[in-house]
């Protein structure tokens, strides 16, 4: 066996060794941020066990609360993807946010300066899609390309730029579409509404805002990373430099090269997120100020994954269900949402923090 | 070549605020030009205004780099600070408080950041979490428990209009020509910033408590054979990351600002990052940092300038000026070199 394929067998061993540990750590970080945010709860004067009861209610108590979830955990999938392959190769890509609202931009400009040109029906939609959604996706990894390409040549901090970058497109694209882009009938900072052809038909749930064909796409993504990142040589390269980036330079990796690549391609994904953003639930295009923070939502989500591309998905589901039983619990408990957010902090930090859990279990095991 | 781009990296810097002084200088001699409108001893002030909660936030980031933890949370470590200055000042006195209680929301704020400061070194130090991602979950945290804990408060996750606290005049120095008016003439957060800068630079350089900090990042082994206990050094420094920060964040609701605003990003609004990058162009060193953060509280300041005069930019657009700034410096000052051991958990031999 040549070097190569031994050391793939170690990287797989570890994988697969650490795996159960990691769930335990995950389902024990969420149980703890959980149990500490009904301690505040209860501090502020709610009931815990009420607001407990309502978050999980919030989240599948209808068929209007399912399509809810289900249109958060989709966004959460593609955002999570991104964010989690980068992670792999001990990249942090914290700019998932700028770049799928960056990606969401291309999508919907393309569908409205192309919509004149196609035959307007069923078959104009799909085509307008067609074009759309990949323009969305090659715009999201061009603008992860800016970060990459400082990290690789200049050593610039990627958490740092990222953010910055975030803060830039947020900006910009609101001027563009609150000026030159702005739908001249509508008061609101937006684009004119893509013609009626250009949606995902909803299938299930009969929202207009979840479409099983969102959730089929996301569920494509996570095939497809997982097929790169674990059956080609690409993906090897990737989880090497990561976790031994010694290793990989000494099998012929070029970091610097690498580092690009792998921005690109989480930033593609981050870019397909926009596009369904952006044609799910939008139909136009509007400030990306308000749209919601999955690039941020993301980076829990992977955390809690283990990076895993194949995790993300039963990660996405409960951050997706957090996101929508919090607002019924503040519609029905007046439980402040964000209370929410501040326990997705708390998974994230002791996510961060196996060796907490690996304390805990070996002080019990001492005892008994 | 490493010290050849370290030297480029001072040049730069020396020159931008030479340019400042020179362009401020202009502006004096010209007052009806375009450069004498746009750099007035006011936009001076404003620039030392600005860049005082970016100052403190870098000079105890640099700290708790240099001891070895790189401390991404600094903006949330803010956030906690301009909240819990805010809701304190709102607790003893609404809107009638004194200024004497306003110091004590300002002590109170320092504390609380140095609370969850201490909370982030343990699980860094002790429990070796990856200190990126647990700095991130301090961003997090503040995020969403300042805005909640806000809402509990006053019902909406902004305070109502609060008193600030007041400029202080300090008779005879704020007659200097020229510097007076921006030193001796201003919120009294300006002075401390400037005093706390200097005595970090000092300390750092000078005392023996300034090399515990550089060994525990650069040579921790070393440290622990002089029989001086790595993570205690450490603990400390990622402490006084957060009394700096819990400063800077009061700095923000109650010195500059009549409240907290908890919209969005926060009225901290991206300031604890800014730090970060303030402290790398600054290579580590507090002036160099306080150097760092003045350029972007320029920036800041020029970006509000050009409003008053009515160059028509909009708003959102100049509004990045700061961002962009940090983007074109770290391209040119990616490369400072951190402490070796930066990053890492230090495991003793007698554990």
């Amino acid at each position: 066996m040549n070097a190569l394929g031994r050391l793939r067998g170690v990287a797989d061993r570890m994988a697969t060794a650490s795996g159960g540990e990691r769930l335990l750590i995950g389902i024990g970080s969420v149980l703890l941020a959980l149990f500490i945010g009904s301690i505040i709860v209860f501090a502020a004067g709610y009931d815990p066990i009420t607001f407990l009861l309502f978050l999980f209610w919030g989240a599948f108590g209808s068929a209007g609360d399912v399509a809810f979830t289900l249109r958060k955990t989709t966004l959460l999938i593609l955002a999570g993807v991104a964010v989690a392959l980068a992670f792999r190769a001990n990249i942090f890509n914290i700019g998932v946010q700028g770049q799928l609202v960056v990606g969401g931009f291309g999508t919907a400009m393309s569908i409205i300066w192309l919509a004149p040109y196609v035959p307007s029906g069923t078959l104009g939609g799909i085509v307008l899609m067609l074009i759309g959604i990949p323009i969305g996706m090659v715009c999201g990894g061009l603008y992860a390309a800016i970060p990459g390409v400082m990290k690789a040549y200049a050593d610039a901090n990627e958490v740092i730029t990222t953010l910055m970058l975030n803060f830039i497109a947020t900006g910009v694209l609101f001027v563009l579409v609150d000026g030159p882009l702005k739908d001249p009938d509508s008061p609101a900072p937006k684009t004119v509404d893509f013609p009626d052809s250009v949606e995902f038909p909803s299938v299930v749930l009969d929202s207009s805002r979840f479409s099983l064909y969102g959730l089929l796409i996301a569920l494509a993504a996570v095939v497809v990373v997982s097929v790169v990142m674990n059956r080609t040589a690409f993906g090897y390269d990737l989880r090497t430099s990561g976790e031994q980036a010694e290793a990989a330079a000494y099998s012929g990796v070029i970091p610097e090269r690498m580092i690009v690549s792998t921005m690109v391609f989480s930033g593609i994904v981050a870019g397909l997120c926009g596009a369904v953003y952006t044609i799910m639930v939008l139909g136009y295009y509007q400030d990306p100020g308000v749209t919601p923070t999955f690039g941020f939502d993301a980076i829990a989500v992977s955390l809690l994954a283990a990076n895993n591309p194949i995790g993300v998905v039963p990660s996405s589901l409960l951050f997706g269900s957090l996101s929508s039983g919090k607002q019924f619990v503040e519609i029905n408990q007046n439980v402040p949402q964000e209370l929410v957010d501040g326990i997705v902090g708390l998974i994230v930090l002791f996510v961060a923090t196996p060796e907490l859990f690996r304390m805990a279990g070996r002080r019990r095991g001492d005892r008994e | 070549m490493k010290y050849l781009s370290m030297t480029n990296q001072r040049l730069m810097a020396l020159a931008s605020v030479l340019g400042v002084v020179v362009l401020w200088f202009v502006g004096r001699l010209f007052p009806e030009t375009v450069v004498g409108e746009i750099f007035t001893t006011g936009m001076v002030a404003r620039s030392l205004r600005l860049s005082v909660p970016i100052a403190l936030a870098a000079v105890g980031g640099l700290y708790a780099e240099k001891s070895g933890v790189f401390n991404i949370g600094l903006e949330g470590l803010l956030i906690f600070g301009a909240f819990t200055a805010a809701a304190v000042s709102w607790e003893l006195g609404g809107s009638q408080i004194s200024q004497l209680d306003l110091w004590i929301a300002v002590l109170v704020a320092m504390a609380v950041s140095a609370a969850i400061a201490a909370i982030f070194a343990v699980f860094t130090i002790r429990y070796k979490a990856n200190q990126i991602v647990a700095g991130l979950a301090i961003w997090f945290l503040g995020l969403g428990f300042a805005p909640f804990a806000a809402i509990v408060l006053w019902d909406r996750v902004n305070s109502p209009s609060l008193n600030g606290i007041d400029t202080i005049v300090v008779p005879g120095l704020s007659e200097i020509p020229l510097l007076g008016p921006v030193l001796f003439e201003a919120s009294p957060f300006v002075p401390i910033t400037v005093g706390i800068v200097i005595l970090a630079y000092l300390v750092l350089y000078y005392t023996r408590w300034g090399y515990w900090v550089q060994a525990a990042g650069e040579n921790p082994e070393a440290l622990d054979t002089a029989g001086v206990s790595v993570n205690r050094v450490r603990y400390a420094s990622v402490i006084f990351s957060g009394v700096l920060c819990g400063l800077g964040g009061a700095a923000l609701s109650i010195g500059f600002s009549e409240g907290f605003v908890g919209r969005g990003v926060t009225m901290v609004d991206g300031r604890g990052w800014i730090a970060i990058v303030a402290y790398l162009f600054g290579n580590y060193n507090p002036l160099g940092a306080f150097g760092a953060s003045l350029l972007f509280g320029g920036v800041n300041a020029l970006q509000i300038q050009l409003q008053t005069i009515g160059v028509s930019i909009p708003n959102r657009l100049s509004g990045l000026f700061p961002y962009i700034a940090v983007l074109i410096v770290l391209a040119f000052v990616g490369g400072t070199r951190i402490p070796s051991a930066a990053g890492e958990p230090y495991e003793t031999e007698s554990e």
